[in-house]
């Protein structure tokens, strides 16, 4: 990519107490993507994040917002860029109107139009005293909250984490397109999850980190197109593939054996025809699939 | 104008836009001169990224299929000339009719039923095209 990255961790370490919890990580995000962070609950994307914000002071690696140090030039970075936390609080004796007021005030441009249009969308009363609001409306108001300053990059950590199945996708869908809507390419987000179907056309690019550390980056068509599983069935049982190069084992049980591969499909269904296979189907892979085999397999991916 | 993505397909969700877009103009659902929704629009639709539904409107556009008025947005352009040369457009379709005939060959459709199947399916389309009140 030739412009430089909104977003550059190296090797970031965050430790509480003895328990690590970002482990050398790295992670860069480019200007007009959306990126997705994605990773179990505990594996450190709410460590790294707050990282950027300098909530927390990374103890080793580098982080760089913008190309500058979150830590050194915090109004600076913070200026441009709006942060929705997993879960949001307002002063108790706030309505809508104010809770959007209070966070205009700290900010140098409001985009009016797009909180008339977001307020409307979500059928949302300005009236409303904030205490009034269930979860799920907070997070939309701290999102309009977040978009109306137009900020360079927005982050979202967890954004529909403990929300209605239902009600959930619609509306991150819609805010991020308003967001993006007016300057494409210039617009970044930063989405953690560990929910990946719900935001599986939303990411152009994503990491998946756990215990820690980023062990995949990858473009969401690339990987999509990239990784398979094959499902062979044998006459008797069946063998062991642990040593076929570019295939990991994500089942093997009786005469069936599940393989995931990594762009080789062909020498793998190969050696699978080699070793006798009745037969052997071959499926594309989701976002949520590869994570699932990411973080829940022995040996990670192919 | 787009029934649904397949995120299983290992097609760019990019691709799979242009071409349902392609079949439904070729299928007669969307005509000559008629408006695409905006990318914003389609992104919220599909549920995607606003990048990926750009995407696929500039690779529509660069094809020849869609063209962005002012101010206006996209439309469908299908009574054009293609901005490509003849002999190019063949080779193109060449490659695609090959691919038909391997598949063909693999699930073992003699030659004559595939020609059968072709005649059939143009006129599946053609009659799809005559369908749709103007």
């Amino acid at each position: 990519m030739k412009s430089s990255p909104v977003i550059d961790i190296q090797n970031l370490v965050y430790r509480y107490d003895r328990r690590e919890a970002v482990d050398g990580l790295s992670l860069q995000v480019q200007p007009g993507q959306c990126h997705g962070l994605f990773g179990r609950n505990g594996a450190g994307k709410t460590t790294t994040i707050k990282c950027l914000l300098n909530l927390l002071r990374p103890q080793s690696g580098s982080v760089s917002v913008f190309g500058l140090s979150p830590g050194r030039h915090e109004a600076a970075v913070k200026e441009r860029l709006a942060y929705v936390p997993d879960s949001v609080a307002y002063y108790p004796w706030m309505t809508v109107r104010d809770a959007l007021d209070y966070q205009a005030s700290f900010r140098r441009h409001w985009n009016r139009q797009i909180e008339t249009e977001l307020l409307d969308r979500f059928h949302l009363d300005p009236k409303l005293a904030t205490t009034a609001l269930s979860k799920g409306q907070r997070t939309q108001v701290a999102l309009i909250g977040a978009v109306c300053p137009e900020p360079e990059l927005l982050v979202l950590d967890e954004p529909t984490s403990g929300l209605d199945p239902l009600v959930r996708r619609e509306f991150i869908q819609t805010v991020i397109g308003a967001y993006q809507d007016a300057a494409p390419g210039e617009r970044t987000v930063l989405v953690s999850t560990h929910l990946i179907s719900e935001f599986e056309g939303l990411i152009d690019r994503f990491t998946i980190v756990d215990h820690g550390k980023d062990i995949l980056t990858a473009n969401a068509d690339d990987a999509r197109s990239r990784y398979r599983r094959l499902r062979a069935e044998f006459g008797q049982d069946a063998p062991d593939a642990d040593t076929v190069s570019g295939a990991r084992t994500l089942r093997r049980e009786g005469r069936w054996l599940e393989l995931m591969v990594n762009g080789e499909a062909e020498s793998v269904i190969a050696w699978l025809q080699g070793a006798k296979a009745l037969r052997v189907e071959s499926e594309a892979l989701a976002l949520e699939d590869i994570f699932m085999a990411a973080v829940g397999t022995k040996g990670g991916l192919p | 104008m787009i029934s649904r993505l397949n995120f299983r397909s290992g097609v760019p969700v990019y691709r799979q836009i242009v071409e349902q877009v392609k079949a439904a103009a070729a299928g007669g659902t969307l005509r000559d001169g008629d408006p695409l929704p905006s990318v914003r629009a389609l992104a919220e639709e599909l549920r995607i990224n606003r990048n990926t539904a750009a995407k696929a409107y500039a690779e529509l556009e660069a094809e020849g299929v869609i063209e962005t008025r002012a101010g206006k947005g996209c439309f469908l352009k299908t009574g054009a000339p293609s901005p490509l040369r003849r002999s190019v457009r063949a080779e193109r379709l060449a490659e695609a009719v090959d691919s038909v005939i391997v598949q063909a060959h693999h699930l073992q459709i003699s030659p004559g039923e595939l020609t059968d199947l072709l005649a059939q399916r143009l006129q599946y389309f053609q009659q799809q095209q005559a369908d749709r009140p103007e």
